[in-house]
């Protein structure tokens, strides 16, 4: 971490750079690594019967560990989305959509982005975004063990 | 009060833990108290968590980890002092109804983040930041103003490291490290004068979960065996403005102490067990001398910080510790039939806050 | 059910501003609590124990700045610790507050926050960072984008309009004007809000509330103490809930879903709790005040449903008709201006609280509605997740 200062007249002003290193853990590493083969692994838990995208350790609702992986579907329905219009600091330059996506065969849904859909017209692409829309996964090339590793499209 | 531990449990003490998210840990800890108080996650009726936003490394923790922690559609709510500060919270939510069993979840994962630059970003940016002040620069200055004030020397701060360490190497719930040798300490740089890093009792990863009950569940649940009462509990703060009284009087240990007993309707001399949340071996020497009325044996059994110390919740674990002892769970540290039990915990810079929490055999 | 009669018995606040340059962070903490104090008619002797009421530390740029304010705000020697649970810090500390007093191990209870959010140019940056860092940090996701996600969920189940929602925005604007606390207390029509820059679909700036900066100071006492105090019209704190939910909107979506993310449904569970320890049944019969959490204009409809005020997708046919309205509708919706018109989020959920007393108190000034015997307020923290409700009223019998 550092900081920087500088005297105004009426502020003082400071920055501040954290690092962190968060560990991933089985669950995730598992899911992770599914990711460069082109898989998406779902977490399931045999007590509730939910299959959960992100992966969990543990259901929320039984509150029991998840025991088993199930491989989700590569397709799915909108859930919700929006169209990011407005520059945000340390965010991608606008416009683009982003989308939670039940994918096949699971029981939550997953945000990602939504990649090939023009954007001009804002009101317009929102209209193809409804929730029940159908969309695929589409894998890049390159694949970082990431989960910008992916993205979705309208099918 | 009429606040009981149903049950609880404690995270293996590791220095990291590496192999695991930090919902992970919390889940497992949360799942191991459930397990241990005989109860289900749907009787519980409040859950309350205690966290360090900055420590875990997420803007608002409990995002990610009431879940885990047990609080799915639950009535939650967390504080960010220390780990024994939310079992004063989840103790008098109980107390306050409609509620009847409540958990009490607290972490660190020391290891995420870059401790000393999280304890310097909580200096004000005008006066102390541009100086520069973090734990052990604050902890220096409480240890010469404690060795001015009450004659303490290195020999005694080395003492209390090695004597604590002695009862840690006894304590199989203690992360495992090397024993510090009496040489290794006076040979450690000085971090701030006259604390040594030898002094200071080793960050480590770690979470605790208890399960509380109020008396009126556990008149409608017999069956139930509680691990103790909670007999008294008490915490204050002490100004941000370091200096000597400040430093060397522990005004808010006095209050929090004298508080916690108060409530609880005893004296120092009558507690069989006092878990000690000592940073350093300058705080165990000053916090010994703030309970000089006690059987010196009941102080930190455990070994305390220096049996684990995820530094947030420390005094957590101490509380854990405690109540292990008036169970009859504490193990090879185990004292003989303890009637009473302490912990004692701090947070800020040179302890500012402290809280003190009395638990009964039942 | 509790041990004991809370009332609430002194109010302060500072008026919200983008800046307030004149004054530390620890200043406007100390500011509102003499405001506070001064209300009840009480001095810091008189208080036993304090609630500090601070949400992410990263928008004023100290950690745990709440050590910082201890001697401003006269906690020194006193029980005091920090809440903190996102946009619903200040609803919690609020509740925290209330339940030192009903636990019985305090008498006078001091609950109070500032925050500075316009003090970093990066706050949606720092909201970015409250996602999961694995899955869901990288997608933009911040309070607009996660709202726009909802409420373009809720305009598909219910048929709802982006010129319904800029009702609300008029409708807030317009209370604010009479609110000498509020931020933004310039009136606004429907066409300027549909004009105003596209920020995230269906969202314009003018359906998003200012960063804000400012302070709160609320005095909770025992039923016993009330006589010792200034305040001759207390409001009662009568019931309270804080219900949470999981941090993955994603699992609060399909058909696998316990309850619905667009509905605001933890308020569900919140409310219900909160009415069945007031003994309310009837919420719109026994309710006459709303302050609740609403810094999207989205925000209105679905929270108003999931408080039992009307069923769902009704509430935007009703604020279309003026039933929210300060005066002659069925109940006053943010009679304050609301969230929409002030937002210093570690203490916005304490501003409602605030507000809804001060309602109750017969104090409300310009904005007073009549005949007020009931008030709730709401916050809202997370990802849409925590759900705090309080119902406060003027008996607690």
């Amino acid at each position: 971490m550092t900081t920087t200062q500088a005297v105004d007249d009426d502020v003082i002003h400071g920055e501040w750079h954290v690092r962190y290193t968060y560990s991933v853990g089985k669950v995730a590493g598992t899911f992770f690594a599914a990711l460069r083969e082109g898989r998406i692994l779902a977490s399931r838990c045999s007590d509730s019967g939910l299959v959960y995208l992100p992966p969990r350790a543990y259901c929320e609702r039984s509150f029991q560990p998840c025991d088993g992986w199930v491989e989700a579907g590569l397709a799915g329905e909108i859930e919700a989305a929006t169209i990011v219009t407005a520059a945000f600091e340390h965010l991608p330059p606008p416009p683009y959509a982003i989308a939670y996506v039940r994918l096949d065969g699971v029981s939550t849904a997953m945000v990602n982005f939504v990649r090939g859909l023009a954007l001009s017209d804002v009101p317009a692409a929102a209209a193809r975004l409804r929730p029940g829309t159908r969309v695929n996964v589409v894998f890049g090339a390159q694949r970082a063990g990431r989960i910008t590793d992916f993205h979705y499209e309208l099918a | 009060m009429d606040v009981f531990v149903l049950g609880l449990a404690l995270a293996p003490a590791r220095t990291r833990a590496a192999g695991e998210r930090l919902e992970e840990m919390v889940f497992t800890v949360t799942r191991a108290a459930l397990d241990d108080a005989g109860v289900e996650r749907a009787a519980i009726d409040q859950v309350t968590l205690a966290a360090c936003d900055e420590l875990d490394g997420r803007s608002i923790s409990s995002m990610l980890l009431a879940m885990p922690a047990g609080a799915y559609l639950k009535d939650e709510m967390k504080c960010t002092d220390s780990g024994l500060t939310g079992l004063c919270l989840g103790a008098t939510r109980l107390a306050a109804g409609p509620f009847g069993l409540g958990l009490v979840v607290s972490w660190n994962k020391s290891s995420t983040a870059p401790f000393e630059d999280v304890m310097r970003m909580r200096a004000e940016p005008f006066f102390t930041r541009p100086i520069g002040l973090n734990a052990a620069i604050a902890d220096g200055l409480f240890a010469g103003a404690v060795a001015a004030a009450y004659g303490f020397s290195e020999h005694d701060a080395t003492r209390q490291v090695l004597d604590n360490a002695a009862r840690a190497a006894r304590n199989p719930r203690a992360a495992t490290k090397p024993a510090p040798s009496e040489q290794a300490i006076a040979a450690s740089p000085y971090l701030a004068y006259p604390l040594r890093q030898g002094h200071r009792a080793p960050l480590s990863d770690g979470a605790v979960a208890m399960v509380l009950a109020s008396g009126d569940w556990l008149a409608r649940h017999p069956a139930a065996r509680p691990l103790a009462r909670i007999a008294g509990l008490g915490w204050s703060v002490a100004s941000y403005q370091l200096g000597r009284e400040r430093l060397a009087g522990l005004s808010s240990l006095h209050e929090a102490s004298s508080r916690a007993l108060g409530m609880a309707g005893i004296d120092l001399a009558a507690l069989d067990v006092l878990e000690l949340d000592s940073q350093t071996g300058w705080h165990d020497a000053a916090y010994r001398r703030v309970f000089a009325a006690a059987d010196p044996a009941a102080l930190s059994p455990s070994g305390g910080a220096f049996a684990q110390n995820p530094y947030f919740c420390t005094g957590l674990v101490g509380a854990a510790e405690a109540v292990l002892q008036t169970a009859q769970r504490a193990g090879p540290v185990q004292r003989p039939r303890p009637a009473w039990a302490a912990a004692q915990g701090a947070h800020g810079y040179a302890q500012q806050g402290q809280v003190v929490a009395v638990f009964e055999r039942v | 059910m509790t041990q004991r009669n809370v009332a609430v018995v002194g109010v302060g606040q500072l008026p919200y501003r983008t800046h307030h340059a004149d004054r530390t962070y620890v200043e406007l903490a100390q500011d509102a609590t003499l405001a506070a104090l001064r209300h009840a008619g009480l001095a810091p002797d008189d208080v036993d124990a304090v609630v500090f009421s601070l949400a992410p530390t990263q928008f004023m740029g100290v950690n745990d700045a709440d050590k910082w304010a201890v001697d401003a705000v006269w906690a020194q020697g006193k029980p005091f610790m920090r809440v903190s649970t996102g946009g619903a810090t200040g609803g919690s500390a609020f509740q925290a507050a209330y339940q030192h007093i009903a636990s019985g191990m305090f008498r006078c209870v001091l609950v109070v926050g500032a925050d500075r959010v316009a003090e970093t140019p990066d706050a949606q940056h720092v909201l970015n960072l409250i996602w999961d860092r694995f899955y869901e940090h990288d997608f933009a996701l911040n309070t607009v984008t996660m709202t726009a996600l909802a409420a373009q969920r809720y305009m598909h189940r219910y048929g709802v309009t982006e010129e319904q929602f800029a009702r609300v925005v008029v409708r807030a604007r317009r209370n604010a004007a009479g609110n000498p606390n509020a931020h933004l207390r310039k009136p606004v029509t429907v066409a300027e809000v549909m004009d105003s820059p596209r920020v995230s679909w269906p969202f314009k700036r003018f359906d998003i509330c200012p960063r804000s900066s400012g302070a709160a100071a609320m005095v909770l006492c025992a039923g016993d103490m009330v006589a010792r105090t200034r305040c001759t019209r207390p409001a009662w704190v009568r019931g309270a809930s804080g219900i949470s939910h999981s941090v993955f909107m994603g699992d609060r979506m399909t058909y696998w879903s316990d309850s619905e993310f667009a509905d605001h449904d933890g308020f569900h569970h919140a409310a219900w709790a909160a009415y069945r320890q007031a003994g309310i049944v009837d919420p719109l019969r026994q309710i006459q005040v709303a302050e609740i959490y609403d810094p999207f204009s989205s925000f209105q409809f679905p929270q108003l449903e999931s408080l039992g005020f009307c069923g769902r997708g009704a509430a935007a046919a009703i604020s279309d008709a003026g039933g929210f309205d300060l005066d002659g509708g069925m109940l006053a919706v943010n009679p304050s201006g609301g969230t929409l018109c002030a937002n210093p989020i570690g203490v916005t959920g304490l501003v409602r609280a605030a507000d809804a007393a001060l309602q109750i108190m017969g104090e409300a000034g310009a904005n007073q509605v009549s005949n007020v015997h009931a008030a709730v307020a709401t916050a809202i923290g997370g990802s849409t997740q925590f759900f705090t409700c309080t119902v406060l009223g003027d008996d607690h019998a």
